[in-house]
């Protein structure tokens, strides 16, 4: 490249035949430019002026920094990234100082046309759907270019990639400018280029809006301008803030570092809960419990009732008179300087949450199910493992060397996998489906048992307990046996579960997680429905202040689940780490499972979400619970874990925890507060619902209050048009699921999409092979066409050299000077003409020439020399005339050939291709044409014989250019 | 960091901001790791835009790199002479595209790029050996590692090529969705 660069500023030749094609199609591009230009829409000819002097400035600044070719190139290289290895050619004609003024002329025409024609292909209505396709085309057009060998295919297609890659940055910017902020700044961002060129693009983009800013200075748009920016400082400091929240970023990355990204999910799962929890404590405690103490309405304690510690544990006594359960809060009206009417306030705070709950989750459900699932199937393993599975996070030495060691032997395991995978025979098929069917019986029925028991053990303990106030020591005590008993549970059944896998053999790992969760979630689901059935139809007809008796066991299920499940990390993970580590080896060291883990978290969200009727305060606890869990987790994890032995999909799990979360728990608990505010009787006696039918009573009440208020007859209307009424939902429900049908329909269309690219994708490697082939088979015939041309080349030189030997003056000097630098900016072009060793020895020559001449001596004026030269060949010896004519001709047969060739491989697809032939018979023509004058005129002293070439080029341009 | 000096203008935060999936402050932080790395060659005042580059060998002893089995590539990928000098700019450009909130896309380029040992613009059996190389610390026989890699370009080989374009490579990205989260280096 630099050898070619460096020959190129000081060969006329080559200087000449660039700004022949620019010339070209500056005297191109007005016949067939912009017919619609008087059509375009004014707002669009407004912004294309504007735009192109935008650009024409920054031309004028390109023109004048490559005055000076270094610095020129300098510049350049400092702009462009490594990755594109042109240097220092532009599309402006890079002009030798003797040929400034032509070519200022060419330049101006050459950047409006080009403007012109680039304003053509826009269409305002698809600015997006362009710009990704332009992002996505340079994208490509990049990737193919970096760094590519063949330097002779390069140099020829150079220019006119250069000028491609402009016209796509000029597309790109104007794209960009005509998207919103936000959408722009993000079109910036995922720009694949490097800082330096996102930022040159960028400020083209803003001096562009400035610029038209200051031309529509209109007081709307200066405002909506202002407002904008106002909004973007405000997302970008919120951004800060987030980040300044964050919590844990270093320990995050320790983990990471550690252990993997799967298991890191998991503390961003537990992470996202405690944020949840957080959100919903600071929502209860403002809206709910700050008015009940602003006003003094606290709870009356009786005095016989003191605070022993045990209730810590069970969340009865003392606590049931404060703020924590439901039964503290009063139905009073606050009167103050605005009315806060506590029912509607508990109720309204509790549907908000629950909605916004809702709404977080199913957002986060499908974003994650959009990017993990819907495109990708499974793949056995291979190049999967080799190139997406390295887990860059990884920082630690240990983690990176013991993931090489799993990576290698899972490789092995695909590998024999690969190559013994057999059928099972019928026989086999049938144990193995009377295993699956035997584990699941048991599991389910287990389940189910267990979640009978756990009623009858409630009911026994229910008949136990008094409807009173001051409860004894022992008595309070007994009542955390059912929690004792539901968590004891949920820690051994899984561990019986995952003995199961010892028996069953599953062909994929995957399948076994998912039938180990599935398993686990009935059991818990089994439980907690089980549970919340006795709340409902037992402990609600029997306690006077059954919503806080519910609030209490609730609370007692948190508490006590919290205890097991530092017990289980102590049991699962230390215990078995110590057994690992030293009684038995052959177990190793244990794995973090991150399924049952995250499992117990969803298991505690669900109670915490079941109390939030019950008992407002409770994600306090949840609060506290999960941080100390988090830091419990961290501790064992680092401590008794090694990383991960599989490279599981981690992404695809996290998926299916958070529909998990949905589902069942999220789901299950919306509709257990739903059903106990619509249709449960609130207790008579305590509660802000006293005295109602059911909770939901109080929004008619206060309807039927608003009803006198004339303002505020849109509510009533809304409340009986749309919550009250059945047509309403129907209308909705048949919406809902018209549209689902049609995106139903859509995903169907665009997996038969899908499948057909796919197929096109693979059609195409097929046409890419033949061509291949073809191309091959064509330049096998090839090399016997070039050794032809070559004889008669040969046979030239030795020719003109063998008439001339006796003579050995400076025309043959002349000669070889004139074919050196014809074939001097050829060979740079096409591979078949190489003759470094005739520049050599022509520039050697020409020295002697001029000495001759005693006129000149610098090897600089040879331009001069050799006109003199030709003077004097011309004057003196005629007989020369003989050689050089038989030279021209070689020259040209030799030219033919290779024209032939040209249009030989032309069959060869691209628009490339024909830009590179264009430009080469460009040259031939120029070739051609240009020697004539040189051997007939009689060549006056005075004008240039280069000048004169150059006309006669131009000439031969035109009659090229009406020849297309 | 601490201190009241000005490290860079606002306008030139907001180039960064605008450009990069980063926030001020983490370019801040950026910056003081960068200037970490090479405290006497590092300047703290970037507000004049100093031409100043740290070597491949620099960058790839940060501890988020030191592990990583692709680091020299990782740094040759993202600088502009391929050979892995690291201006402040590219080493943004660097942590952007490693960061969280890339795009898929952005990731598969540059994922492209490191993997592509011989940039040559196609991951072929030469580059996947390579990289089997650094995943398993040479411990595979040659048979296993032949076996291995052409077995992954006919999985992942949708045209017949015998090689992986980047469009093979951005089809088994998009059905590996683990992708996004591993390819992700926390600064």
């Amino acid at each position: 490249m630099t050898h070619y660069s460096n020959g190129s500023f000081y060969n006329p030749a080559y200087h000449d035949s660039e700004t022949l094609e620019l010339d070209r199609r500056s005297a191109r591009m007005p016949h067939h430019s912009n017919p619609y230009a008087q059509e375009e829409p004014p707002w669009q000819a407004g912004r294309t002026t504007a735009f192109s002097t935008v650009m024409g400035q920054r031309g004028h600044a390109d023109h004048g920094s490559r005055m000076d070719p270094w610095e020129g190139r300098q510049e350049d290289s400092r702009r462009g990234q490594g990755s594109l290895p042109m240097g220092p050619l532009s599309t402006h004609p890079q002009s030798p100082p003797w040929q400034q003024t032509p070519h200022r002329s060419s330049f101006q025409i050459d950047s409006t046309a080009y403007h012109d024609a680039s304003t053509l292909s826009r269409f305002p209505t698809t600015f997006s759907a362009n710009m990704t396709m332009g992002l996505r085309g340079m994208t490509m057009r990049r990737m193919s270019m970096f760094a590519n060998g063949d330097p002779s295919h390069l140099s020829i297609t150079e220019v006119a990639i250069q000028n491609e890659l402009e016209h796509e940055e000029q597309n790109l910017v104007k794209d960009l400018i005509a998207c919103s902020t936000k959408d722009r700044i993000h079109g910036i961002r995922k720009l694949p280029m490097s800082y330096e060129e996102k930022k040159h693009i960028r400020s083209q983009v803003l001096a562009f809006k400035s610029s038209k800013k200051s031309r529509h200075l209109s007081c709307f748009a200066d405002c909506s301008e202002n407002v904008s920016l106002s909004f973007r400082r405000c997302g970008s400091s919120m951004a800060l803030a987030r980040q300044t929240l964050a919590l844990w970023q270093g320990t995050m990355k320790e983990i990471g570092g550690r252990f993997g990204t799967s298991v890191l999910s998991y503390f961003l799962f537990l992470k996202s809960l405690l944020m949840l929890n957080i959100f919903s404590f600071l929502v209860n405690f403002a809206f709910i419990t700050i008015p009940m103490f602003a006003y003094n309405h606290l709870p009356q304690i009786p005095a016989n009732v003191t605070f022993r510690g045990l209730e810590l544990l069970t969340g009865a006594g003392y606590f049931n008179y404060t703020v924590m359960y439901y039964g503290a809060y009063s139905p009073e009206t606050i009167m103050g300087l605005l009315d806060y009417n506590m029912q509607l306030a508990y109720f309204f705070t509790i549907a908000a949450y629950m909605g916004l709950c809702g709404a977080s989750i199913i957002y986060s459900m499908a974003s994650s199910f959009k990017m993990n699932y819907v495109l990708s199937d499974p793949m056995a393993g291979g190049s999967w493992q080799l190139l997406c599975s390295w887990d860059f996070s990884v920082t630690n030495e240990k983690a990176v060397r013991q993931r090489k060691n799993n990576l290698r032997i899972q490789l092995k395991e695909t590998m024999s996998e690969k190559i013994q995978r057999k059928g099972l025979t019928p026989a086999e098929k049938m144990k193995h489906f009377g295993i699956h069917l035997g584990a699941w019986f048991i599991s389910t029925s287990l389940a189910f048992g267990c979640g009978s028991a756990i009623y009858f053990l409630s009911q026994y303990e229910q008949q136990q307990t008094a409807d009173k106030d001051d409860w004894s020591l022992q008595h309070e005590a007994e009542t955390l046996l059912v929690p004792f008993v539901v968590s004891l549970v949920n820690l051994v059944v899984p561990l019986f579960y995952s003995l199961f896998n010892k028996f069953e053999l599953y062909s994929n790992q995957r399948r076994q997680i998912y039938a180990l969760i599935v398993r686990n979630v009935i059991l818990k689901m089994s439980i907690l429905g089980i549970l919340c059935y006795f709340w409902m139809n037992e402990v609600a007809n029997k306690f006077s202040c059954w919503e806080s008796m519910v609030g209490q066991a609730l609370y007692r299920l948190v508490i006590v689940d919290f205890f097991f499940m530092m017990l289980g990390s102590f049991f699962g993970e230390f215990l078995s780490n110590v057994i690992g580590t030293r009684l038995i080896p052959r177990l190793g060291v244990p794995e973090f499972d991150v399924a049952r883990n995250v499992l117990d978290l969803i298991y505690a969200q669900t109670l915490a979400w079941i109390g939030i009727y019950f008992s407002p305060l409770l994600p306090v606890i949840q609060i506290f619970k999960f941080l100390v869990l988090f830091y419990l987790k961290k501790v064992s994890l680092m401590q008794n874990c090694q990383p991960p032995l599989r490279v599981g999909r981690a992404a695809q799990m996290k998926t299916i925890f958070i529909a998990l979360l949905f589902f069942p728990s999220f789901v299950g608990s919306l509709s257990l507060v739903a059903y106990t505010s619509w249709s449960l009787t609130p207790s008579k006696h305590c509660g802000p619902f006293q005295g109602l039918n059911n909770t939901f009573s109080v929004v008619e009440l206060w309807i039927t209050d608003l009803e006198g208020i004339s303002a505020s007859t849109w509510v009533v209307w809304i409340y009986h048009k749309v919550v009250r009424s059945e047509i309403f939902y129907f209308l909705v429900t048949i919406i809902i699921l018209f549209i689902t049908f049609i995106f139903w329909q859509v995903t169907q269309g665009r997996k038969l999409l899908i499948i057909l690219l796919r197929q096109q994708i693979v059609n195409e490697g097929k046409d890419k092979t033949f061509l291949l082939e073809k191309l091959q088979t064509l330049q096998k015939s090839q090399p016997t066409q070039q050794s032809r041309s070559r004889i008669p080349k040969q046979q030239t030189k030795r020719r003109s050299g063998g008439s001339s030997t006796g003579v050995r003056s400076n025309s043959n000097a002349m000669v070889q000077t004139f074919l050196a630098g014809e074939q001097g900016s050829r060979g740079n072009y096409s591979r078949d003409v190489p003759v470094p060793s005739d520049i050599s020895t022509s520039f050697q020559r020409i020295p002697i020439a001029s000495d001759r001449q005693s006129s000149s001596d610098a090897p600089i004026l040879a331009m001069q020399g050799r006109q003199r030269a030709e003077v004097h060949n011309y004057s003196t010896s005629s007989t020369l005339a003989n050689p050089l004519v038989q030279v021209m001709q070689a020259r040209q047969e030799h030219d033919r050939p290779s024209d032939g060739m040209d249009d030989g491989s032309s069959s060869m697809s691209g628009i490339m291709m024909q830009v590179m032939e264009a430009r080469k018979r460009a040259d031939e023509g120029d070739g051609m044409q240009a020697r004539p004058p040189a051997t007939e005129s009689s060549v006056p002293t005075t004008s240039s014989a280069l000048i004169q070439a150059m006309l006669a080029r131009q000439q031969a341009q035109n009659e090229y250019d009406d020849g297309y | 960091m601490g201190n009241k000096q000005t490290i860079f203008t606002d306008e030139q935060l907001d180039a960064y901001q605008d450009c990069t999936f980063f926030t001020r402050k983490e370019i801040l932080r950026l910056h003081s790791r960068y200037h970490e790395l090479a405290p006497h060659l590092v300047p703290m005042d970037y507000t004049k835009e100093p031409d100043c580059k740290l070597p491949l060998a620099l960058i790839v002893a940060m501890p988020e790199l030191n592990e990583n089995p692709f680091r020299n590539r990782i740094v040759e990928s993202f600088s502009e002479d391929g050979l892995g000098n690291l201006s402040f700019n590219d080493f943004v450009d660097m942590f952007s595209v490693l960061s969280e909130m890339a795009p898929r896309e952005l990731k598969a380029i540059y994922a492209f790029k490191i993997y592509d040992f011989n940039v040559d613009n196609f991951l072929c059996k030469e580059d996947l050996e390579k990289t089997l190389n650094r995943l398993t610390k040479e411990e595979l026989t040659p048979e296993e590692v032949q076996l291995v890699c052409e077995k992954a370009i006919e999985e992942a080989d949708l045209d017949g090529d015998h090689k992986l374009s980047f469009a093979d490579f951005e089809n088994m990205i998009t059905r590996a969705p683990d992708f996004l989260s591993t390819f992700h280096i926390r600064i």
